[in-house]
Order: C-alpha cells, then sequence, then structure tokens
C-alpha cells in the first residue's frame, strides 16, 4: 500500500514538474525569411531594429504569452513597456506592435507573413524559423 | 467493451464540442485584442464561416456516432470476438476524426489573424490641465488654465514610408485658442540607421525638445525649462525646422549610436518671438545643425551622452531694416533614465555675431539640471535652470523672453495610472536682467496621454 502510494505521488509530482517546465517555455519564432540573433530580439520588440537585411521587420506580440514575454526578454512589466512605445511613437513617429490573442493566432501570422517575428508558448513547430528559445 | 464504445462516442462529442467552442470563439479573443474596430464586418464574416464550419462538424460527429452505434449492434448480434475487432476500427476513426477537427480550428485560428497595418490610422495624444498661483508659462497670469491639446497620427504606409503628424491646441497669452501644426513630416526609411523626413519636426538639439515637447504626461516634471519653452511660450531657440532631417541610429557591442543632421529654413523674429518660417524665407538662409549621442550599455546601462550645435541667420523683421544675426550654438547633454533615476543635463553656448545693426560678437550660455527618484508610482524631482543672455545680441534683446534668469524647482509626479498623471511642483525664479522680475510660484497639473 505504502509503494503504491509512493509511486502514484512520484508520477505525480513528475507530472506537475513537467507542466512547469513546459509552461515556462517560450519560443521567439520569426518567418523563415527573417535572420536576426538573439541579441537583436530585444530591439525588434522595442522599435530599434526594423530591418533584417532589406526585409521590413513587423514584431506581433502575443497576449497569451507576453506577460512572459516581457518579465523574460525585456526585463520590464507591461506599464514600461507601454510607456517605452509611447515615447518611440511621439519621436519617431513608429507603431508599437500589433497585438495576437493566442499562440495559434501569433504562428499562423509568422508562418504568412515575410518579416514577422512574435513569441509563442508552445514548441515551435515547421513553418517557422526559431529565434530563441527561454 | 459496449459502454467503453458508448464512453468513445461521447467522448468524441465533448472533444468536438470544446475544440469547435475554442475554435469559434478565439477569433473573437484575438480579435479584441487586436484592437481595431473596423473589422467588425470581416469578424462578422468569419463568424458566419465558423458557422457554417460548425454545422459540417456536427454533422460529421453525428454521422460518425450514428457509425458507431452501427458497428455496436452489429458487434452485439455477432457475439463476443467481433467486439474486438471493431474497437479498434472505432478508435482509428475517431482519431482521424480529431486530426480533421484539429486542422479546421487551426484554420480558423489562422483566418482570425488579419494584421491592421495596411488599413490602420493610429491616433494618440496628450492633454493637461494645471492651476497655480502663477500660469506655468505666462507668470502674469494665475489661477486655472488650459494647458494643451495635442494629437498626433503615425499612418501606417508601405514599408520604408513613414509620415508623422501632430496638431497641437493650446491657450495663448491673451487667452485665445491657438491650433499649431506642431509637426508635419514624411520620411523614407533607408535602413535602421538612416531615415530621412521632409517637412518640420522638432529641432533636434539636446534631448528635451524632441524627447518630451507637448508629450506633458510622459515627461516627469511639469513643464520644460523656460529657456527651452516653445517659440510662442518663452524660449529663445528655435524648436521647429521646416525642412529636411537625416536620423539614425547603430548599434555597437552592447553601446548604441545615435545622430541627426538637418537643414532648414533659418527662422526669423516677429513679434518678438522666433517663427519657423512654414512657407519659406525671403532671402534662402538655411539652419544647419546635427546631433550626435550614445546611449550606453553594459555597466552604464540607460546613459546616454551626446553633444550638438547649429548655427543659423536670423531676421528681425520687427525692425526696419530687419536686423540680422549669426547665431551659433553648441553644447552638449546627459541623460540617465533607469528603472531608478532619471537624471537630465543639457548645456548650450551661443557665439553669436550681430551682422547688422550695434556690431559685435557675443557669447551667452543657458543650461538645466534635472534630477528625479522613481519611488514606485510617485517621482520626486529637482531641478536648477539658468540663462545668462547677453542684451547687446540682437538674437536675446529681439526677443519677449530672451531675458536671463534663474530657477530652482522641487515637484513631484504621482502616476494615477499607466496614461496619467499629476504633478506638484514648486518654484522660484529669479530675472537677472532687464525688469529683474522675481516670484514664487505653487503649480498642480493634471496630464493624460491617450
Amino acid at each position: 500500500m505504502y509503494a503504491r502510494s509512493m509511486k502514484t505521488l512520484s508520477a505525480a509530482l513528475l507530472f506537475v514538474a513537467s507542466v512547469t517546465t513546459h509552461a515556462a517555455d517560450l519560443y521567439v519564432i520569426c518567418n523563415p525569411g527573417v535572420s536576426i540573433a538573439a541579441a537583436d530580439v530585444r530591439d525588434v520588440f522595442l522599435g530599434d531594429k526594423q530591418f533584417s537585411g532589406t526585409v521590413k521587420l513587423l514584431p506581433l506580440d502575443n497576449a497569451g504569452a507576453q506577460q512572459m514575454f516581457l518579465q523574460t526578454v525585456l526585463k520590464m512589466d507591461a506599464a514600461k513597456y507601454s510607456t517605452a512605445w509611447t515615447k518611440k511613437s511621439f519621436r519617431d513617429g513608429l507603431n508599437p506592435p500589433a497585438v495576437a490573442g493566442s499562440d495559434a493566432e501569433a504562428l499562423a501570422y509568422v508562418k504568412r507573413t515575410p518579416g514577422a517575428c512574435s513569441y509563442i508558448s508552445l514548441a515551435a513547430p515547421t513553418g517557422v524559423v526559431v529565434i530563441a528559445k527561454y | 467493451m459496449q459502454s467503453k464504445q458508448l464512453s468513445d462516442s461521447h467522448g468524441i462529442r465533448r472533444w468536438a464540442a470544446v475544440l469547435l467552442l475554442g475554435g469559434c470563439c478565439h477569433p473573437f479573443v484575438a480579435r479584441a485584442a487586436l484592437d481595431d474596430t473596423d473589422r467588425v464586418a470581416v469578424l462578422e464574416q468569419k463568424l458566419d464561416q465558423s458557422l457554417r464550419l460548425i454545422g459540417e462538424l456536427s454533422a460529421r460527429v453525428r454521422d460518425l456516432e450514428t457509425q458507431v452505434a452501427a458497428q455496436n449492434s452489429q458487434a452485439v448480434t455477432a457475439g463476443g470476438p467481433a467486439l474486438g475487432g471493431a474497437a479498434p476500427e472505432s478508435q482509428t476513426a475517431t482519431e482521424q476524426r480529431l486530426v480533421a477537427v484539429e486542422q479546421t480550428v487551426t484554420q480558423i485560428a489562422a483566418g482570425a489573424g488579419q494584421r491592421a497595418e495596411d488599413t490602420g490610422l493610429p491616433l494618440h495624444g496628450f492633454a493637461d490641465v494645471g492651476v497655480g498661483n502663477h500660469n506655468a508659462n505666462f507668470p502674469e497670469h494665475k489661477g486655472a488654465a488650459v494647458g494643451s491639446l495635442d494629437f498626433f497620427l503615425t499612418p501606417r504606409l508601405g514599408t520604408r514610408t513613414r509620415a508623422l503628424f501632430e496638431l497641437n491646441f493650446e491657450t495663448a497669452e491673451d487667452g485665445a485658442i491657438g491650433v499649431d501644426l506642431e509637426r508635419a513630416q514624411i520620411g523614407y526609411q533607408f535602413s535602421d540607421s538612416a531615415t530621412v523626413w521632409l517637412g518640420r519636426f522638432h529641432t533636434p538639439y539636446g534631448y528635451y525638445n524632441t524627447a518630451f515637447h507637448h508629450g506633458q504626461q510622459i515627461a516627469t516634471s511639469l513643464r520644460r525649462p523656460r529657456f527651452l519653452q516653445f517659440e510662442d511660450q518663452g524660449g529663445i531657440l528655435p524648436a521647429h525646422t521646416v525642412g529636411a532631417w537625416l536620423t539614425g541610429s547603430e548599434r555597437i557591442g552592447d553601446a548604441r549610436l545615435t545622430y541627426d543632421f538637418y537643414v532648414g529654413n533659418s527662422q526669423r523674429i516677429t513679434g518678438r518671438s522666433l517663427d519657423m518660417n512654414n512657407p519659406g524665407n525671403a532671402h534662402g538662409s538655411a539652419i544647419v545643425g546635427g546631433n550626435v549621442g550614445v546611449l550606453l550599455g553594459g555597466a552604464l546601462d540607460g546613459l546616454k551622452l551626446g553633444v550638438h550645435a547649429f548655427t543659423t541667420r536670423i531676421e528681425d523683421q520687427d525692425l526696419i531694416p530687419a536686423y540680422v544675426t549669426r547665431v551659433r550654438s553648441y553644447g552638449a547633454y546627459a541623460v540617465y533614465d533607469t528603472d531608478r533615476w532619471e537624471h537630465i543635463a543639457e548645456f548650450y553656448v551661443f557665439d553669436d555675431e550681430n551682422l547688422s545693426g550695434p556690431a559685435g560678437s557675443h557669447r551667452s550660455e543657458a543650461g538645466f539640471i534635472q534630477l528625479g527618484y522613481r519611488a514606485g508610482r510617485s517621482v520626486p524631482y529637482a531641478r536648477f535652470e539658468r540663462a545668462a543672455l547677453q542684451q547687446s545680441d540682437n538674437f536675446f534683446a529681439a526677443q519677449h523672453s530672451g531675458t536671463s534668469y534663474h530657477r530652482y524647482a522641487l515637484g513631484i509626479r504621482f502616476d494615477l495610472d499607466l496614461k496619467s498623471a499629476l504633478k506638484l511642483e514648486l518654484a522660484q525664479t529669479q530675472d537677472s536682467d532687464r525688469d529683474f522680475i522675481s516670484y514664487d510660484e505653487a503649480l498642480l497639473q493634471y496630464a493624460i496621454r491617450f
């Protein structure tokens, strides 16, 4: 009985651990025509890098994973991100990234849009390039 | 076994219902986040498509259930051994159906991702109102005051063409509401490191003029330094230029190099204030200037250092014949902007030469230093500003606000929420020539952005 309980408990802990690990993953993805380095991601999403060669970059925020992205990659909260873009728009006439509602929408947009980059919390499937995994 | 198959059947129905519901609802959630109300029509079209798909998929599920029920019936009729063969077939069919449903949901999600960059016309703005024992810009007035209402538009154009338009409504000294086309610039972006703008733009000297300008809500302090005010509100510098502006930045390791070079119509003085000569000027003289800065990284992340200079030929058209002054300005600035601190310092030197009227060369100086501490939603700040302007310099003597002065200010900004802020400032100002006026101020401002 004791051994069975321990087995069940171990299985539950493993399951929780695997779920937790999966939830912490974040993949920055781009359309296959985009060639940028992981170090460029911050500049792309803050409007400081707008081209990859001759390709115009189109960053897309993903509401479903934005909080994790801001904390993990840009090291800022949503308020600071919003203010940074207000200042950028006012000074340089740039518009902040559009916002997708989910991983599926972000993924679909990146797949079909040249220059698009976004981030998802699922393992990236085919049809996009993974720029960085966090 | 039969109960297992029935359970499978219910399971299929639940899976399909959940997936269909997700697929049906997904476009709405995504659209809400996209912030494009003008695509309701597209949404309705998607809804219709989704409903049709739901109908088709529901029919498929019913067919599947019918087939499963028929197989079960046959299995029961044929006896026990047949049940073992029906189950794997049913499972395979179920998997195929689920794959089909999954693909359909993916397609619905993909269809929801219509982007807005080709049709959007983002409109942003700032507004502020205030009250005080003096008006923040016109100290001869007291009480409540309308500050400004500022709209700026950043239309989404092509890949490389950009545009920025800014309209500002503000109260003039005589109480009239003036409307200024603050910026009207259209640009072509060659790369990250080179964009050329044509039109009217904020003259890129120092840091404050381009960083905040009419964006009072994004500025920590309640108002601009006096000598950097707008031309018609007490400023002594040409805050706007009509011409061409080359700007860009380039990352160098952890640092980022920024630059601006510009050439435009030289400004004039009329009505004792600077005017930027929107339509051009009669003599064709120009203002030429530049600004080079470096935004440091690593341990010095948040620190920007820069130098700037311009030269122009200013006519005082209030006089006949007009006095002409060669204005040469140069200086430096430093900004330290982090999560905890916001410090700004700018320094300007003017080596001007009177080209007509009383001859001579004159050196004047102006500058300010502002220290701010970000303590959560509050940002207390202190600022000292000073201008020592030679009154024998035609350029300053001709301007209503060309007075030497110094000002001490203590203030606090409190963010009520992400887009609105209350600011309180106590200041003491002393004009150090002309009328030698001195006054103390207690000012309150409510500033928003949208």
